[in-house]
């Protein structure tokens, strides 16, 4: 008898150690996982060193993106620019940035939608290598047709940075979501995560990778290389902390809209002259 | 408490140990400097070279070509339309590419090896922003590629460096012939030509005031065999480039004199059907650019015999092919004896 309380005791003994050591242990790890964040943040806003750009300071800027789609021409120089620009796999169906045209035909509802990637523009182009848009619609009675500019919105809430196992994918302090690809192990969450499709796996080196705003231009005070090369000015790019930047007035002068605003992800590309089917 | 229930515990503070321990070990360094995430990678990211290289960067070595297209509507950045170099010749620069790529690294710029595109198929290049479209917007000057220009190339007719002045050169051609020269060497053009190169009733058009970039590339044409004639084709092929230079000045420099005047009436008919030809040989026969031949001071017959030539395809010239498809035999005629009839200046 003694000796089953004795068991019974030690029974009790054991389990409030255990739940204590699990209480200790959970708070320990919480405090490891925790607390180098909760540092870095601190130390970033009592300004850090930034990281080593020459002739750089990330905390001076916060940049955006401008899509102006009542001006673009559908001509895919931007697409064929990035992909030089990026070294993004050469075929039609990887790529960083995209131009879909939008085509409503007469007593049709909903819009036709298509990118260069579509086989019938792949077969106009000549090549999966060359973009181009084929003259597909010249017979058919067309109300409305524009074009529309896509890429990463760089989001201030970034779903993709939230589901990144590795921390191989972050938003830097002035604003442009990237990807480490020594960190990238290619598990792809980020590409389901993404609610814009503005993420591709690269087979070729098994990591995910999309559009940077050519943080490696933009850096340097260059353009990206899709605003460097738009023929019309339908792409604008530029710091929103300084007032006179083209994308600061593009914002200010303009009724701007974002896609999928209801996402909760806060995209950083404005557009003008897209109708609700745009998302 | 019992051993046994020692020994898990002490297994899990060594298990908990070992894994703290590895991820010091293993986590990089830079990791958490920033956030979740290695602070180094923003360098690195930041480090990759520009291989779009802008304008700018064409301008110390093309600079007749950047004046060119910087005067031109491909460069009107007052209304956000700019055509920069590297849109239609490809990137200038060749970044070396890091990591597993560095096999793909030539490292060189466009000057050193690396050759830029010359697009050889402009109506494949041109059309990509400029053929008719639904959703292109209407203030994007496009064409309906079939009716524009047929099967020709874009270039025929547009500078694509400048491509509204509409006409392949408008910088005159500086003729380094000497005019005393050329005037020994016309004699043997004065059988067919003229003397003083007005033909009068002679199976050579007039040569006097002759545009003279127009005469040494006709010269050329015929010496290379893409215009065949059995007399020009003898004389060309003996003229040297100093011969054509200076025949050219020596002509250029005459006085165009009108060959007949028993056509007036006929040229009145002819007025309406010039229409076709005024926007290059001008309403007085005097050509709006250097590059395309005056039609002032031909004979009729001249006229006649080179329209129809281009009609047969006897003679090639891709501007002219597609205008005489249009004319009929009278209008030919008309139009003929109209700059015929056109006085000279």
């Amino acid at each position: 008898m003694e000796e089953n309380e004795l068991e019974q005791q030690d029974r009790r003994d054991f389990l409030s150690c255990l739940g204590s050591a699990l209480a200790c242990g959970a708070a320990a790890v919480a405090a490891s996982a925790l607390a180098p964040p909760a540092t870095a943040a601190t130390a970033a806003t009592a300004g850090a060193k930034p990281p080593a750009i020459p002739g750089y300071d990330w905390s001076k800027h916060r940049w955006g993106y401008g899509v102006d789609a009542t001006k673009c021409i559908g001509c895919l120089r931007c697409v064929e620019a990035c992909k030089k620009e990026n070294n993004v796999l050469g075929d039609a169906h990887h790529f960083r940035t995209w131009v879909e045209r939008y085509v409503y035909l007469e007593g049709e509802e909903t819009a036709r939608i298509d990118s260069h990637a579509d086989p019938v523009n792949i077969a106009a182009s000549g090549s999966e290598g060359e973009y181009r848009f084929a003259d597909r619609y010249k017979d058919a009675k067309v109300e409305k047709a524009f074009f529309v500019p896509k890429l990463c919105n760089h989001c201030t809430h970034p779903a993709c940075v939230q589901v990144c196992p590795t921390g191989a994918t972050y938003k830097t302090e002035d604003g442009v979501v990237v990807i480490d690809h020594t960190y990238c192990i290619g598990c792809q969450y980020c590409v389901q995560a993404c609610p814009y499709g503005a993420r591709y796996f690269d087979e070729r080196r098994n990591v995910t990778d999309k559009c940077t705003w050519c943080y490696h231009r933009i850096t340097k005070g260059l353009q990206p290389a899709c605003v460097e090369v738009c023929p019309v000015g339908a792409r604008i790019f530029g710091d929103l902390n300084d007032k006179q930047s083209p994308i600061s007035q593009f914002v200010k002068n303009n009724q701007v809209q974002v896609l999928r605003r209801e996402s909760g992800n806060a995209p950083n590309v404005f557009y003008v002259g897209i109708d609700k089917e745009v998302i | 408490m019992p051993r046994h229930i020692v020994r898990l515990v002490l297994l899990m503070v060594a298990i908990g140990a070992v894994g703290y321990v590895a991820k010091i070990f293993f986590t990089a360094d830079s990791f958490y400097e920033y956030g979740h995430y290695r602070g180094k990678s923003v360098a690195e990211i930041a480090s990759d070279k520009p291989k779009y290289k802008g304008s700018e960067y064409c301008e110390s070595c093309h600079a007749e070509r950047f004046a060119e297209w910087s005067k031109g509507v491909h460069n009107k950045s007052d209304i956000g339309k700019v055509v920069k170099c590297e849109v239609c010749h490809g990137a200038a620069g060749e970044r070396d590419v890091r990591g597993m790529f560095e096999h793909l690294a030539t490292g060189v710029d466009h000057p050193n090896k690396l050759k830029l595109v010359v697009p050889t198929d402009a109506r494949k290049l041109c059309t990509l922003c400029h053929e008719k479209m639904p959703g292109r917007p209407a203030q994007q000057p496009q064409i309906v590629v079939a009716s524009h220009a047929g099967t020709q190339q874009c270039t025929v007719c547009h500078n694509p460096h400048s491509p509204k002045l509409n006409l392949v050169s408008t910088a005159p051609t500086p003729i380094r012939g000497d005019a005393a020269r050329g005037k020994a060497k016309a004699a043997a053009c004065v059988g067919c030509h003229g003397a003083e190169g007005v033909s009068v009733n002679l199976p050579g058009p007039s040569l006097a005031g002759q545009n003279a970039a127009y005469f040494i590339a006709a010269l050329k044409a015929y010496g290379t065999g893409a215009r065949d004639n059995p007399m020009m084709s003898a004389f060309a092929k003996g003229a040297s480039d100093d011969d054509a230079q200076d025949l050219a000045a020596y002509f250029a420099a005459l006085k165009c004199q009108s060959s007949l005047t028993a056509e007036k009436q006929a040229a009145a008919a002819g007025r309406a059907t010039a229409s076709k030809c005024i926007a290059c040989h001008g309403a007085d026969g005097v050509s709006s650019n250097r590059a395309w031949p005056n039609l002032v001071g031909h004979s009729k017959d001249y006229l006649v015999a080179a329209l129809r030539a281009y009609k047969s395809g006897s003679r090639k010239g891709n501007m002219m092919a597609g205008i005489v498809k249009t004319l009929s035999d009278a209008e030919t005629e008309n139009v003929a004896a109209y700059y015929a009839g056109a006085s000279c200046k």
